[in-house]
């Protein structure tokens, strides 16, 4: 009997290493090997990205001609998940794309503090803040990202307005939209809240005309006093947008991407929050209703005292690895990522806002001339500030308080609560 | 259990010899018959296990093993505490979570919708057995919706109930107000069941016409001859000499409606609005990779695992009952 189980042990032994085997995943040979770096990001595999990644390759190729750089596109709605499961497991890329803000802030912990690798770029490129953390830098800003309120010009032509003098203050923004409405059958905003993001951007684009500068500052700061008139107001006005009919209907099952762009690209509403950099921006809007017509205008003011800013941020940058073998190297390659010539191809093939100052965006019509003046005095924007968490939560909120099942003071004090905690 | 009882002669002998001719090659030769006879026996008694470990360390290494690691990760911290002990805190979490307990209420509602998506390719099929005009035709376009992919079906009809789609202008071509299909929390969740119905109902409708293929058409015609009316064959014939297949469409289609919903929310709500159309795997998804929460999704996987367990169960018990009825 027990040289029985002896026998049956033995037999069985290699079957089970070879089972534990197999269910020990890939080899780790990914990342960490001599002379390769693994960047992972979600764009490399885009045609408009195809030069930027060539010019990046041929800068970094000249300093460090014996690494090899592969980049492994991933598709970006895993992209997180992904990465999320490579940095549970301490192995993956070496260096790898974020998006500025919350996304980078909750997986600091995986990454390179790297102001001392990236000194030299501090004054060039702009957008750090989105990337900066508790004091340290864990990624180096490729684009620009920001929330212009854009408009139709031709539809405020169409309505009689002047389209180079649009609204300064929230009345005669209204009496605006209710004059296009009338001539033009134009909605007065495209919003698409069903993935949640829409209150993101009216929050970020309409909050400069709402918040007072010093309000402004300590919100991004940190210090954020949910209760205050100004920040309810955001959300009253959030409200009353929808009440007195200024969106498309069915907000909240309007995909912002691209549904509520598509609105604003046929012509059906009159102004946009959208983007700067990617898609939902300039050079979309200006393919469909003309370059010439797309108008960027300062949020129009609600409070007196506020100062109407460009809200913007790091858009996307590249950050490395705790795990890498070789840091500097892998920062070298950031670098690279990040040089003048890398980000001009950026700029002309993709139509985004790059993070380096040095480039001439005066070539690329009235309103990506408009965006660039406006950066020197932009500031960070006001929901890239929060935790994934408060924005999950403020984006199901967002939905109640259009369908009217929580009020502004219930939301405000859950959202509170939330921020408080993170 | 075959262990240690005498083997028939062909196959479990056949199994030891080739196991034992490796050994056999690097003996010496002297003895080798006598030898072969006790390492026969030896086989023989072997060969059960050598049978059956595949499976075993198939389902011991790629199943067991991870849902234990997975429980016992679930007891773990995210973000600053990973790694740390912190106990039964992410069940704490996750109770307290509207999402996740709406979730399990949705789970709730599917369970008190399976009588609807068993009962609709049910109706069909029994329409199709009795041959109502055109019932070849139905056969066919019925299954079509099975072979698309969740992704497809969801693009589809979330052009079909946008707020301006198709379904709003028929319901104002009839006189009736808009409805936000996919944007109102109270219809959301039954539009996406009513249209997973609508992509699944023809597995289902295949399962009940081969139930109907071995009922006993003498018996309708008896009933017939006897007068009954339709309505009455249906509830007196048909049904009850379909029970077994009703039961297990019931448990497949349970299963499919707690596990395949994913690429349907994911496509056509994100589980909003308002939350109202998470499920649990969707929480689950949710929670790992864009809330970077993985230990507190192993927490609700768990959870989930422990629903599925009690359903599953049932089922089991449901089948098993069947079973004894014939």
């Amino acid at each position: 009997m027990k040289r029985r189980a002896l026998w049956s042990t033995a037999l069985i032994a290699p079957l089970a290493l070879y089972g534990c085997g197999s269910a020990a995943g890939p080899d780790s040979s990914e990342g960490g090997e001599e002379g390769t770096l693994v960047v992972w990001d979600w764009k490399s595999a885009d045609a408009t990205a195809e030069s930027y990644i060539e010019q990046a390759k041929a800068d970094f190729a000249e300093k460090h001609p014996d690494v090899e750089v592969e980049f492994v596109a991933q598709p970006f709605d895993q992209y997180y998940n992904l990465l999320g499961t490579a940095i549970q497991t301490g192995e993956g890329p070496d260096v790898m794309l974020f998006n500025g803000g919350g996304q980078l802030r909750d997986r600091t912990d995986a990454l390179l503090p790297l102001e001392e690798y990236l000194a030299e770029d501090m004054e060039r490129l702009a957008g750090w803040e989105a990337f900066s953390d508790g004091g340290h830098v864990y990624a180096a800003p490729v684009t620009l990202q920001g929330h212009p309120l854009y408009y139709n010009k031709a539809l405020y032509e169409e309505a009689g307005l002047d389209p180079e003098a649009p609204a300064a203050t929230w009345e005669e923004f209204l009496a605006d939209c209710a004059q296009i409405e009338e001539a033009t059958g134009a909605d007065c905003f495209a919003l698409g809240n069903k993935e949640g993001y829409g209150i993101q951007f009216f929050m970020s684009g309409l909050g400069p005309g709402i918040l007072t500068p010093d309000e402004y500052d300590a919100w991004t700061a940190g210090d954020r006093d949910w209760t205050s008139p100004g920040v309810k107001k955001i959300f009253e006005l959030w409200v009353e947008a929808e009440t007195a009919g200024l969106n498309n209907d069915g907000v909240n099952s309007t995909a912002m991407f691209n549904d509520e762009f598509a609105l604003f690209d046929a012509g059906d509403a009159a102004h946009v929050v959208g983007l700067m950099s990617d898609v939902g921006h300039w050079k979309e809007f200006g393919e469909f209703i003309g370059a010439d017509n797309v108008g960027v205008m300062p949020a129009p003011l609600v409070g007196p005292e506020a100062a109407p800013v460009l809200p913007y941020d790091g858009g996307i940058g590249y950050g490395v690895a705790e795990w890498t073998a070789d840091p500097a190297l892998a920062a070298d390659l950031v670098r690279s990522l990040t040089s003048t010539a890398a980000l001009e191809a950026f700029y002309a093939d993709a139509g985004a806002i790059a993070s380096d100052t040095t480039i001439d965006a005066s070539g690329s019509g009235p309103a990506a001339a408009a965006i660039v003046g406006q950066i020197p005095t932009g500031k960070p924007a006001l929901h890239v500030a929060l935790s994934a968490e408060t924005l999950e939560l403020m984006g199901r909120l967002s939905q109640q308080l259009l369908s009217g099942s929580v009020t502004v003071d219930d939301a405000l004090a859950q959202l509170a609560e939330s921020d408080g905690a993170a | 259990m075959p262990v240690g009882r005498r083997p028939p002669p062909a196959g479990p002998a056949a199994v030891g010899t080739a196991g034992g001719t490796a050994h056999a090659a690097v003996r010496t030769a002297p003895g080798r018959r006598r030898r072969t006879n006790g390492r026969f026996a030896r086989a023989d008694r072997l060969a059960p296990y050598v049978l059956v470990a595949p499976a075993v360390l198939i389902i011991a290494g790629l199943r067991l093993y991870p849902l234990a690691l997975g429980v016992n990760f679930s007891f773990t911290g995210d973000g600053d505490r990973n790694g740390q002990n912190v106990g039964l805190d992410n069940y704490a979490a996750l109770f307290d979570d509207p999402l996740f307990t709406a979730s399990l209420r949705n789970v709730g509602l599917l369970v008190l919708l399976l009588p609807v998506a068993v009962a609709v390719p049910g109706l069909l099929a029994t329409f199709i057995y009795l041959k109502v005009p055109g019932h070849r035709v139905y056969r066919s376009v019925y299954f079509f919706p099975a072979v698309l992919s969740p992704v497809i079906i969801g693009a589809v009809f979330n052009l079909l109930l946008a707020f301006d789609g198709p379904a709003n202008s028929l319901l104002g071509a009839v006189g009736l107000g808009p409805i936000d299909w996919l944007g109102d929390p109270g219809t959301a969740m039954y539009a996406v069941v009513g249209v997973h119905i609508w992509a699944t109902f023809g597995m289902g409708l295949v399962v009940f016409l081969a139930g109907f293929a071995t009922l006993d058409a003498s018996l309708i015609d008896a009933a017939r001859v006897d007068g009954a009316s339709l309505p009455k064959v249906v509830r007196h014939v048909v049904v009850p000499g379909l029970s077994r297949t009703v039961q297990f469409v019931v448990v497949t289609t349970m299963i499919g409606m707690l596990t395949s919903m994913f690429g349907l929310l994911y496509v056509m709500t994100g589980g909003g609005p308002e939350g109202s159309t998470y499920l649990p795997e969707y929480y689950i998804w949710f929670q790992q990779g864009q809330m970077s929460r993985p230990a507190l999704a192993s927490a609700a996987s768990t959870v989930l695992f422990g629903v599925m367990l009690v359903v599953g169960m049932l089922q089991l018990a449901i089948l098993r009952r069947s079973g004894r009825e014939d």
